[in-house]
């Protein structure tokens, strides 16, 4: 497994342990935002600043503040996958 | 440690100084911090940039922030007709963006404890409807209701976020204020007396203390109103 496919499942594990409801398999799919979203505003939060836990582990600062993030249409938030993606580019272009 | 804005003179300053004199770690933030002697970084709250790179510094310290408080502001008396657009986009950017980007960059290294406090400051001028105030009062008037509706985004965490709105305290802020402008106003109050900064700081070392923490979405008037 690549790293970076690895550390997307350590994403999607930290989604999965804000899940109320364990049934639910974080997927590249799974929706962060509006009715659906799996994850309350709350738990979102949480999940915002677990990942700039695993970003200050691996030696580079998450940033989910940007404008990126608050755009409905390309919001990192959108998707668990466009959350992973950004948190790989980020790491990418910080390193 | 506990985050002050407008560290550099006025009540933020007298707040830093009371928190030094309780033993409270502080972190000063001021557009200008040459002659602040504590712990502090240049900081304009009015650029989301710097404010930003405020939170960043404070990350890569890994100190435990428990506490916020907005501190920094401007005023300018000018009927609204008369006040130039330069001056009014520069009171709403400091006093309510300013209060805005710092609740939001610097809230998550509070909130991510579950505890703390946030405190914004409004003044009486918009309890009372000041003449001569409407801009500072429009820009006051919304921090108030962004620390209400902010105080139910952080509820979920266990931070409190309260606002001040004192009445004419004797700093900076009112220079170019008469006397008997000052004295108008502290009439309309229900203490009918000018207050001191003490009485701010006062109510600061109350809303940070942990029994006040059923309190949250308030505007406390010194003086009332």
């Amino acid at each position: 497994m690549s790293d970076n496919v690895e550390l997307k499942h350590r994403i999607f594990k930290a989604m999965a342990a804000l899940l109320e409801d364990r049934s639910i398999t974080v997927s590249e799919d799974t929706p962060l935002l509006g009715d659906d979203s799996a994850l309350d505003s709350m738990k979102l939060l949480e999940l915002c600043l677990s990942l700039e836990d695993i970003a200050a582990d691996l030696g580079f600062e998450f940033d989910w503040t940007s404008e990126a993030a608050m755009s409905k249409s390309r919001s990192m938030f959108r998707t668990a996958g466009a959350l992973a993606s950004e948190f790989l580019s980020q790491m990418a272009s910080k390193q | 440690m506990i985050i002050i804005t407008g560290a550099s003179k006025g009540l933020g300053r007298a707040i830093c100084e009371r928190l030094l004199s309780s033993g409270v770690e502080i972190f000063g933030v001021a557009r200008d911090v040459t002659n602040v002697p504590f712990e502090s970084m240049n900081c304009d709250v009015s650029s989301y940039d710097e404010v930003k790179r405020v939170a960043q510094a404070l990350k890569r310290d890994g100190k435990k922030v428990s506490g916020l408080i907005n501190a920094a502001g401007i005023a300018s008396m000018n009927l609204a007709v008369t006040t130039p657009p330069k001056v009014a986009e520069k009171i709403i950017k400091t006093n309510l963006l300013g209060t805005i980007y710092c609740c939001q960059l610097l809230s998550p290294m509070i909130f991510r404890h579950k505890s703390g406090s946030i405190i914004n400051f409004s003044t009486i001028a918009v309890a009372l409807g000041l003449k001569g105030e409407s801009i500072y009062v429009a820009s006051k008037a919304g921090v108030e209701g962004f620390t209400r509706a902010f105080a139910r985004e952080m509820a979920d965490f266990n931070v409190n976020v309260n606002c001040i709105a004192p009445g004419p305290i004797g700093t900076d802020l009112l220079k170019g204020v008469t006397s008997a402008q000052i004295s108008k106003i502290v009439s309309q109050q229900i203490f009918q007396r000018q207050f001191t900064p003490d009485a701010v700081c006062d109510l600061v070392e109350i809303l940070l203390d942990s029994r006040s923490n059923t309190l949250t979405g308030q505007v406390l008037h010194v003086g009332g109103a």
